[in-house]
């Protein structure tokens, strides 16, 4: 009876317990190192399924390709887009359609492939342009003619027509990664989840599914070295449970929720640098022209009064980000200063009333995220007071994503939607979703212009940075004419990291592991 | 016994066989297109229909289902298109990581709830059987993800005792233990309560028989009266609620790989089914099942051997 009934705890077990505590806060150590130097722990928001360029599914796919492959050139961290020669030497344009490059003498590829050729580079862009090749990528290639081998290591690169992207968002990106022409047709074509003839600063050493990539210094990088012995990279879908990671010490880098920042900023976990960046996604209020009520243009122009964009941004984003001017962010050709219609309630009630429409009920379509659903309540709550209902319908990603297509029949009675897309620092990207062509696959407001199409086109091959400005307004100002689209904000990006890192972050910021350095 | 026992397996074939079909109804039920969330805005038409092909989604769902269940029959769930890895393969590499949190699970509730119900039966009505009796409640009551966030925010991040991400590194068994002990207290805690409640209750109807009265009056030690003769028979009851309690802890699985970001089934399902990648679903659900209605017949077996009175009712 007495061992089960006395449950006093004694001195000797109180300390016996206070030194077990004591012993395990000391098992979890705060610096990592390697035998080689520091480790570096970062969190990424997906595991990878293929690390091969031309067929990646996401930018942390991306983020590993782009160190374990030399690319011609590589995005430079900073406060503005640049690029920097990387596997090449030399890299100019001779003329909007030229392109004449020089590999460095002495890049060589894992897995005794050799040493990188212009061979290697005329196979690895043209795979990606190669329509039977179905990359979804192509299009950073859109314009390719050829890749012309000069010799060993110097070749040129013909386009068909100029193309304004090329140096942006396809030369420094994976799409310009140069892979071992050798060591992919030997694989049949496709690379796969274990990288083959690598070549860049760093090496793929362990990927565990679910668990880490784990990278490695490349001891046959004869240039700038990585600042860390290793990079250990956690998928980590969830933005709180890397905040929560972070400030247990077990990340030295994570991106944040946004509505963290505030919070982060006024009280950062200690020795931490609070980063806040500008976006460039954009984020907007949809209305699908070809079904009622919003075939009706005046009722698009009536939300688009009705819609106080500020408070939706506020009460979303928690006052971290700001209200967008249209789908081009601050910073690019194009970016507009001001909307042509903003919040007159009064207004919209007038246009509502006017057209016998007051008391109508829309459905308002969102992927499940918290900031979205807050945006679409207070809007629900902005239509209300022009007397409008709103029914918020929250879909998961795997619905969302296809609500608008044509190959279903949601796209008739999807009317209002609130969605994000990321982007590439060049304002092709955000108005190529917006075409004729594009109505049933992303276009889902089915706004229909053959001006717009046609400036699109001229956007692409236009190298005039002014010219490029004034079409890229334009088309903003058509896509706001027409009444489809209330722009919201272009979000912006939250990353904590240690002060002993010093964070390689591009102007958007998203990493570059190759810059990232023990402070 | 062997008799019993090819009759819970055949039970279990069809259990499983009816959890297929219903994974399948449910999956394809649901709006979405795997092709379009996995290739993204680039995608052109061709290429999705490609893929759709590749998946075999251009059949028809009962040809689906037949194909997969045919080559599971032989051992074959199929390839992951994306990356091109079989997935038996796929869901193998994580099932190892949430057998790990169950068995944690079962650990922290075992060790605590069996001692627990036992001091609350031998002190019957008094403070301690009510304060156990409360916990007990509570513990039942707070969902696994609650304890989850909680014991995260202080044992973690408050108090940087444990990490708070990651299952450990590969090969360090320390390292691994230390990453098990929050989630598995997550999705042990309420059972915790369970088993001592269970516990409490079979003690209280055992130390009542008659056999126990004839040891008190031969006058043997009260412990060993409680933990001989006692607890050995109280205990049985337990095997068969903790062989319901693993499915529960898989699905409580799902809510501690979660907010640990660690690797597993759970996790495995859940970033499957939002991007509608079937063949991963089907093939993660058919081994869970398997393994959870095994589990359901080594327990029916287990309490069959350790209790001769449920033996001889087979026979």
């Amino acid at each position: 009876m007495s061992i089960l009934t006395d449950t006093r705890v004694s001195r000797r077990g109180l300390l016996a317990g206070a030194g077990a505590f004591g012993l395990a806060s000391m098992v979890n150590p705060k610096i990592s190192w390697s035998a080689d130097g520091p480790i570096l722990k970062v969190r990424s928001y997906a595991d990878i399924q293929t690390l091969d360029p031309c067929f990646r599914l996401a930018a942390p796919e991306g983020d590993i390709t782009s160190v374990i492959f030399a690319g011609l050139v590589v995005t430079t961290p900073g406060e503005s887009w640049g690029w920097r020669p990387m596997a090449a030497e030399t890299i100019t344009q001779l003329d909007p359609m030229t392109v004449a490059f020089k590999l460095r003498d002495n890049i060589g590829f894992t897995d005794g492939y050799g040493q990188m050729t212009a061979e290697d580079v005329k196979f690895s862009i043209e795979r990606i342009a190669d329509p039977a090749n179905k990359s979804p990528y192509a299009g950073d290639w859109a314009t390719l003619k050829e890749v012309e081998v000069k010799d060993k290591l110097s070749g040129i690169i013909h386009l068909k027509q100029a193309f304004a992207p090329l140096w942006t968002s396809t030369l420094p990106t994976p799409s310009g990664t140069i892979l071992s022409k050798k060591a992919i047709t030997e694989l049949g074509g496709k690379l796969g989840v274990k990288p083959v003839a690598q070549s860049g600063p760093y090496i793929l050493k362990e990927w565990l599914p679910k668990q880490r990539t784990v990278l490695v210094r490349n001891p046959d990088w004869k240039y700038e070295p990585g600042g860390f012995a290793e990079i250990h990279i956690h998928p980590i879908e969830d933005e709180k449970t890397g905040e929560l990671g972070y400030e247990a010490g077990d990340l030295d880098y994570t991106w944040t929720a946004v509505s963290s920042i505030s919070r982060l900023k006024q009280t950062p976990p200690p020795k931490t640098k609070v980063v806040e960046k500008p976006s460039l996604a954009f984020v907007w209020l949809g209305m699908n022209q070809d079904v009622a009520p919003f075939n009706n243009p005046n009722m698009r122009r009536a939300v688009q009064y009705a819609v106080d964009r500020k408070a939706v941004v506020d009460a979303a984003y928690f006052g971290a980000a700001a209200t967008a001017t249209g789908i081009i962010a601050p910073g690019l050709p194009g970016h507009r200063e001001k909307n042509l219609f903003d919040y007159d309630p009064d207004r919209a009630r007038d246009m509502i009333a006017k057209e016998g429409l007051a008391g109508t009920t829309i459905t308002l379509d969102i992927l499940n995220k918290t900031e979205r659903l807050t945006a679409a309540q207070v809007v629900q709550s902005n239509l209300q007071d022009v007397g409008l209902n709103v029914e918020i319908k929250q879909n998961d990603s795997g619905t969302f994503w296809t609500l608008g297509a044509k190959e279903g029949d949601y796209w008739k009675k999807l009317q209002m939607i609130i969605s994000r897309f990321s982007m590439q620092p060049d304002p092709s990207w955000a108005t190529a979703w917006f075409t004729r062509d594009q109505i049933g696959v992303w276009n889902w407001e089915r706004f229909s212009s053959e001006e717009f199409d046609k400036l699109n086109a001229e956007g692409m091959v236009e190298l005039d940075p002014a010219k490029r400005d004034v079409i890229y307004k334009k088309l903003q100002d058509l896509m706001e004419e027409n009444g489809n689209y209330v722009f919201l904000t272009h979000e912006v990006t939250g990353v904590m990291y240690r002060d002993s890192v010093a964070a390689g972050l591009k102007p958007n910021g998203e990493p570059v592991f190759t810059d990232f350095k023990p402070a | 016994m062997i008799r019993y026992a090819l009759k819970r397996l055949w039970l279990g074939a069809i259990i499983i066989s009816f959890a297929l079909m219903m994974m399948f109804a449910m999956v394809y039920l649901i709006p979405g297109d795997p092709a379009s969330v996995a290739l993204g805005p680039r995608a052109t038409p061709e290429m999705k229909e490609a893929l759709r092909e590749r998946m075999g989604l251009d059949q028809p769902v009962w040809r689906q289902f037949v194909n997969f269940y045919g080559s599971a029959l032989h051992g074959d769930l199929g390839t992951e298109v994306l990356s091109d890895r079989p997935v038996l393969n796929v869901v193998m590499e994580q099932l190892p990581f949430t057998l790990a949190l169950i068995i944690g699970g079962i650990t922290w509730s075992v060790a605590l709830g069996i001692p627990l119900g036992c001091i609350a039966a031998v002190r019957r009505g008094g403070f301690v059987d009510q304060v156990i009796g409360v916990l007990s409640v509570a513990m039942i009551a707070v969902p696994s993800f609650v304890v989850a966030i909680y014991s995260l925010l202080v044992f973690a991040v408050a108090l940087q005792w444990l990490p708070a991400i990651g299952a450990g590194d590969p090969g360090n068994l320390a390292s691994q233990l230390q990453h098990l002990i929050l989630p598995s207290l997550a999705v042990g805690l309420g059972w915790i309560g369970y088993i001592s409640r269970m516990v409490r209750a079979s003690m209280l109807e055992t130390l009542e028989a008659s056999h126990i009265r004839t040891a008190r009056a031969f006058g043997l030690p009260e412990h060993r009266i409680i933990y001989t003769y006692a607890l050995r028979i109280a205990v049985l009851p337990t095997i068969t609620l903790l062989g319901v309690g693993i499915g529960h802890m898989l699905s409580s699985s799902v809510f501690a790989e979660i907010v640990f970001a660690r690797p597993g089934i759970g996790k495995l399902v859940y970033e499957a089914i939002s991007v509608r990648n079937y063949p991963i679903v089907s093939g993660a659900v058919l081994v869970t099942t398997v393994f959870f209605v095994l589990v359901n017949v080594a327990a029916d077996i287990l309490v069959g051997l350790l209790d001769p009175r449920v033996r001889s009712s087979f026979n």
